[in-house]
């Protein structure tokens, strides 16, 4: 049981900033998840708090204890890798009592260990077999396990799931969920997955180019990003960001001054039935329909905002990239949308979110 | 396919007139008559004499053509004895008359016919008497000398400046004063050929009525003993450099740092041009009589009778005109002013002005002792040559050394095995063909085998040049070896013996099975051998592999290839420079250990440091690998492990233990099976660095085969049957678990 504070870490690898001043705290037996595209310096980050990079600046504080300078095995902290790291030589067994047998932990103490890891994670009939006769989801157990059988003061997991299906993926992430919340360890979880970061965090962090760009939880996040790339990260689909300019000139006028970019996300917005009249705080959304995607529970309509009285706009593809700032997702109930047609829809005001033009929240 | 056939015949067409491509322009060049053919090893100096003697011969006998072959010294007599058997031979041949005991019983060389050459009795008359016995055997004369060698005393005249006669006696020579750092006497000093003239001195012989002539049913001749003492005291008062080769020699008398030399006329072809230098005759011994060096006749040979198409009268006349006119005066005179030999016709010497060093060589050879030519005289030289080295070296009593040198003597020329009756063997042969022929023609008519052999076809096709290959250059050989050891040679007669050799070497000829040179004690030797330097090899090369690997090295590349050249040198040399460097006097280790305070020591006169320096030469040339494979071993294993090792709380020593090691080993266990077998067969180390110093104690099992094929006779048969075991015991260790287990 822990807490974990870092205070301005700074790293460089070559020339490259990778981490460029993160703060960062851990509260006891919390599961804080750091999230952020790939190159976003979260794993670099994870391998500071082990111990297994030395920051260039800046200061790791494990239960009050400033730990930058110690190295992995003075910190007690386990850690779970993206490709496991089983020994290959080593029966499961012994990769699960690996660390309690350099410890020198007693025989009886690391068979009790054994035997409640193995139940905890059904590894039981596995212990005598070697790594390479496993499957992925049964090696990554055996990685968890080893981490929990050291009973460390902080669990690290770097990207865990990658590497198994994607079935796999969402069962053992429920596990994960079970597996802290009986434990209560203090655990730090890297991924890139934004979906896996909102299932599994107590409390999230968003990490760009080695900056923390907004810390809360999952539904903080999701209802209020603190910035536009935080809205265009999160969510499935992400926020729906749109060039003030391309709008609809009546909303323009509705938004705050120095709005640049208005981001809704696709759940909130819905059709404009036929004859309904909209209140004047309303948005109106004039779109040409692109295409449809059944999700199952609901459809993803792909629109372009059509230009207004007078604008010409030029004509866009369903190429997603095409027509960016213009482009918007409706997430809505019925699996069929007239492609090709015009189409009005809306949200309600507060739904609204309004980013400057350095992308900062208004 | 046609084509393919032609051009298989080209090929061979082309390799066939390549190999008589010689003899058939030799033929077109000679119409009417066929030029005689004539096989030498001279060397530069005396070849060039030659080529004018032949000339002369051509110029006197119009019509008359003579095909001289140059050949290296060392291949002249194998060449021969393969040659002339089937008729591939020259008509003549110039070789050292002591060849002549191995020769005549193979057939190599036949009699010269008195009848064939009128001048015959006035050539023979002219010759020095005792170079003419050397070369008769029954009565008949088998060649004519054409000239002597052997050795004499070289003077540096800086160093000796006295212009009178010199002291009677070799010691009191060698006790005039000298300037710090001259040797007295630079000799080949443990090299029987050159210690023999002082064994003569003390009336000891090398060789007598067929048997070993310095011991006698396991007692020394007090004589003998009584010179290895003199010469073992040579040494020990500092007169003699140890562990002198002919090279030192060369080296320390062409450098001025001895005084004296006793060598042959090839010295003097070494020496630097500005050398004032004299030579005499070998003086005496005090005690004793005068040195007596052992004599070489070279002379001329008609080979066998098979040699040659035409065995004609005519061929003869031919022959012996040519075999008279060179040991003739003209040739004599011209083969001793262009090459300076010491000829053998007596008249010759009349007709040109020799020069003191060619006199002294000439006195030299009449003083001497002829080579005794019975075959069974070359077997005397290994183990009195290791009985010298024991005496010098070791110190072990000279009484014991002679009688053990006698004992080896007797064991090289005991006699063949008795012949067995070959017909079990046949029969057993026969029936195990039949019943192989039987299995293969059943089983190829069962469906299914014949099925998948359809099948297979294709396949065949594309191995079957290299199934080929492996069949000429690998299993025919090995199937040959394994045969030959079932035969019993001596070069000249094969019988089959069965399994004779076998039980004799598994029995050590019911001699001790541990003893000296007993197949067992060796195996010990080469089993240690292997060990030793696998656990050397493993543990240096990982070692260098982990400094290696670790990234915060600077300039590994160049530390990589550093230590990779051991292994991109040729054994040999690597070999032969270590050799050098245990020398006692002037080796590089003894000087290291000098700078520490530690005693010169001589390596190779006990077995534990002549094998110590056996494994260090061959540690240096086996580390590389290791080290090549430990370091692709290292880089395969994943970096996470070492981190996840870390996290687990790991100090570095714990990662090598628990992380490196246990990985590191499965990849390493393939290139220690392989380096066992080359370790265990290795023999260019041992035959190079200690050659099995001190009395064949260090020898391996492939450097023992070696001795009995080609220093000990040529016991073909018995050397065949080592390698057969060799082989036996490295297919079973390779089949071990341990292996088999590391090859999976």
């Amino acid at each position: 049981m822990a807490e974990l504070s870092l205070e301005g870490i700074e790293k460089t690898l070559g020339s490259t900033p990778i981490l460029r001043g993160v703060d960062l705290d851990a509260r006891d037996g919390e599961l804080v998840v750091l999230v952020g595209a790939s190159g976003c310096g979260k794993s670099t980050l994870l391998r500071v708090i082990a111990g297994l990079e030395t920051p260039d600046r800046g200061r790791v504080v494990l239960d009050g204890r400033d730990v930058t300078a110690l190295s992995p095995r003075d910190r007690d902290v386990a850690m779970v890798f993206q490709s496991y790291a089983l020994y290959p030589h080593l029966s499961v067994r012994d990769n699960l009592v690996f660390g309690l047998r350099l410890q020198k932990v007693a025989r009886g103490v690391i068979d009790e260990r054994v035997a409640e890891v193995s139940e905890m994670l059904g590894l039981g009939e596995l212990l005598g077999r070697l790594p390479r006769e496993l499957s992925g989801g049964q090696r990554q157990r055996v990685a968890m396990g080893r981490a929990i059988a050291r009973r460390p003061k902080l669990f690290l997991f770097d990207e865990p799931l990658s590497n198994l299906d994607a079935k796999l993926r969402n069962k053992v992430r429920v596990e994960i969920k079970a597996l802290h919340r009986k434990l209560r360890t203090t655990t730090i979880y890297v991924t890139h997955d934004q979906l896996e970061a909102m299932t599994l965090a107590d409390r999230l962090v968003v990490l760009d180019r080695g900056v923390v760009q907004q810390v809360g939880s999952p539904l903080e996040v999701f209802e209020r990003p603190a910035n536009r790339f935080v809205a265009g990260f999160i969510g499935t689909p992400p926020m729906n960001l749109l060039d003030v300019e391309a709008l609809d000139p009546g909303l323009r006028e509705s938004l705050p001054a120095g709005c640049a970019t208005l981001g809704v996300r696709a759940h909130q917005l819905r059709a404009v039935g036929e004859g309904e009249a909209l209140s004047p705080g309303q948005p109106r959304f004039d779109v040409e329909v692109l295409a449809v995607e059944p999700m199952g529970a609901e459809s993803w309509v792909h629109g372009v905002l059509a230009a207004g009285e007078g604008a010409a706009a030029p004509a866009v593809s369903a190429d997603a990239a095409d027509g960016a700032g213009r482009r918007l997702i409706w997430g809505s109930p019925n699996w069929q949308a007239p492609v090709g047609e015009r189409m009005r829809w809306t949200a309600e005001p507060s739904a609204l979110h309004c980013f400057g033009a350095r992308g900062e929240r208004l | 396919m046609s084509q393919r056939a032609l051009r298989c015949a080209l090929l061979a067409c082309a390799v066939a007139s390549l190999t008589c491509a010689g003899q058939v322009a030799a033929a077109e060049a000679a119409e009417p008559l066929e030029p005689l053919v004539l096989w030498h090893a001279y060397g530069d100096g005396e070849a060039e004499a030659l080529r004018q003697v032949l000339a002369a011969f051509e110029a006197a006998h119009p019509g008359e053509r003579v095909h001289a072959v140059r050949l290296p010294f060392g291949v002249l007599a194998s060449r021969l004895e393969s040659a002339v058997p089937t008729g591939n031979g020259p008509d003549l041949f110039i070789d050292a008359h002591e060849r002549l005991g191995r020769y005549i019983p193979r057939g190599i060389v036949q009699p010269l016919d008195p009848s064939a050459d009128p001048d015959w009795d006035a050539t023979v008359a002219q010759l020095e008497p005792q170079h003419v016995e050397a070369l008769r055997r029954d009565g008949r004369l088998y060649g004519l000398p054409l000239s002597a060698k052997a050795v004499a005393l070289f003077i540096n005249r800086a160093l000796v400046p006295e212009g009178g006669a010199p002291p009677a006696g070799l010691e009191a020579m060698l006790r005039r004063p000298l300037p710090q750092g001259v040797w007295p006497l630079a000799i080949e000093g443990e090299d029987t050929y050159f210690v023999a003239p002082i064994f003569h001195a003390f009336g000891a012989k090398l060789f007598e009525d067929g048997r070993y002539g310095l011991a006698r049913d396991g007692e020394a001749d007090p004589r003998a003993v009584q010179a290895l003492e003199r010469l073992a005291g040579f040494f020990r008062d500092g007169l003699i450099p140890p562990e002198p080769s002919g090279e030192l020699v060369t080296r320390l008398f062409g450098g001025g740092q001895a005084a004296y030399a006793i060598s042959g006329p090839w010295l003097a072809a070494s020496l630097p041009a500005d050398l004032d230098v004299r030579v005499i005759p070998l003086p005496g011994l005090e005690g004793a009589g005068p040195m007596r060096p052992f004599v070489t006749v070279e002379a001329i040979f008609r080979a066998g009778a098979d040699a040659g198409a035409e065995a004609s009268p005519a061929h003869d006349v031919r022959v012996a005109a040519l075999a008279g006119f060179l040991a003739g005066e003209e040739s004599a005179v011209l083969r001793a002013t262009v090459a300076r030999q010491v000829v053998s016709h007596r008249g010759a010497w009349e007709r040109f002005t020799p020069d003191a060093t060619m006199l002294a060589f000439r006195d030299a050879a009449r003083g001497g002792v002829v080579m005794p030519g019975d075959a069974r005289m070359s077997q005397v030289f290994e183990p009195t040559t290791r009985a010298i080295r024991a005496v010098v070296r070791g110190g072990v009593d000279p009484a014991v050394a002679l009688a053990e040198a006698e004992a080896r003597f007797d064991d090289a020329v005991r006699a063949l095995p008795e012949a067995h009756d070959p017909s079990l063997a046949l029969v057993l042969l026969g029936a195990l063909l039949f019943i192989g022929a039987v299995v293969a023609v059943r089983r190829s008519l069962r469906a299914e085998v014949r099925r998948s052999l359809a099948l297979s076809l294709p396949a065949w096709r594309y191995v079957a040049a290299s199934f080929f290959a492996v069949l000429l250059l690998v299993i025919t050989p090995l199937v040959v070896g394994a045969a030959m050891s079932l035969f019993a040679t001596d070069g000249s007669e094969f019988r089959y013996v069965g399994l004779t050799h076998y039980v004799d070497i598994l029995s050590a000829r019911g001699g001790d099975l541990l003893g000296q040179g007993s197949f067992w004690r060796v195996l010990l030797v080469t089993v240690v051998w292997t060990a030793l330097n696998l656990l050397l090899h493993v543990a240096i090369g990982v070692s260098l592999a982990l400094l290696l690997h670790r990234p915060v090295l600077r300039l590994r590349a160049v530390y990589r290839v550093l230590l990779i050249l051991p292994w991109a040198v040729p054994s040999y040399v690597t070999a032969l420079s270590w050799k050098g460097m245990f020398h006692s006097q002037y080796g590089a280790v003894n000087a290291l250990l000098a700078a520490v305070g530690v005693e010169p020591v001589h390596w190779f006169s006990r077995f534990g440091t002549a094998f110590a320096a056996n494994i260090t030469t061959n540690v240096w040339l086996g580390f590389p690998f290791m080290m090549v494979v430990a370091l692709g071993a290292l880089s395969a294993i994943p970096k996470e492990l070492y981190e996840a090792a870390r996290v687990d709380g790991a100090s570095s020593w714990q990662q090598l233990r628990h992380i490196t090691l246990p990985l590191l080993w499965p990849p390493l266990l393939p290139a220690v099976a392989m380096g066992a077998v080359w370790t265990f067969n290795m023999f260019n180390v041992v035959f190079l660095v200690s050659g099995g110093e001190p009395g064949g104690s260090t020898e391996i099992l492939v450097s023992e085969a070696y001795r009995w094929a080609f220093t000990r006779g040529a016991r073909y048969g018995y050397a065949a049957a080592y390698a057969v075991l060799i082989f036996g015991i490295l297919w079973l260790g390779t089949r071990s678990r341990l292996v088999s287990r590391a090859m999976q």
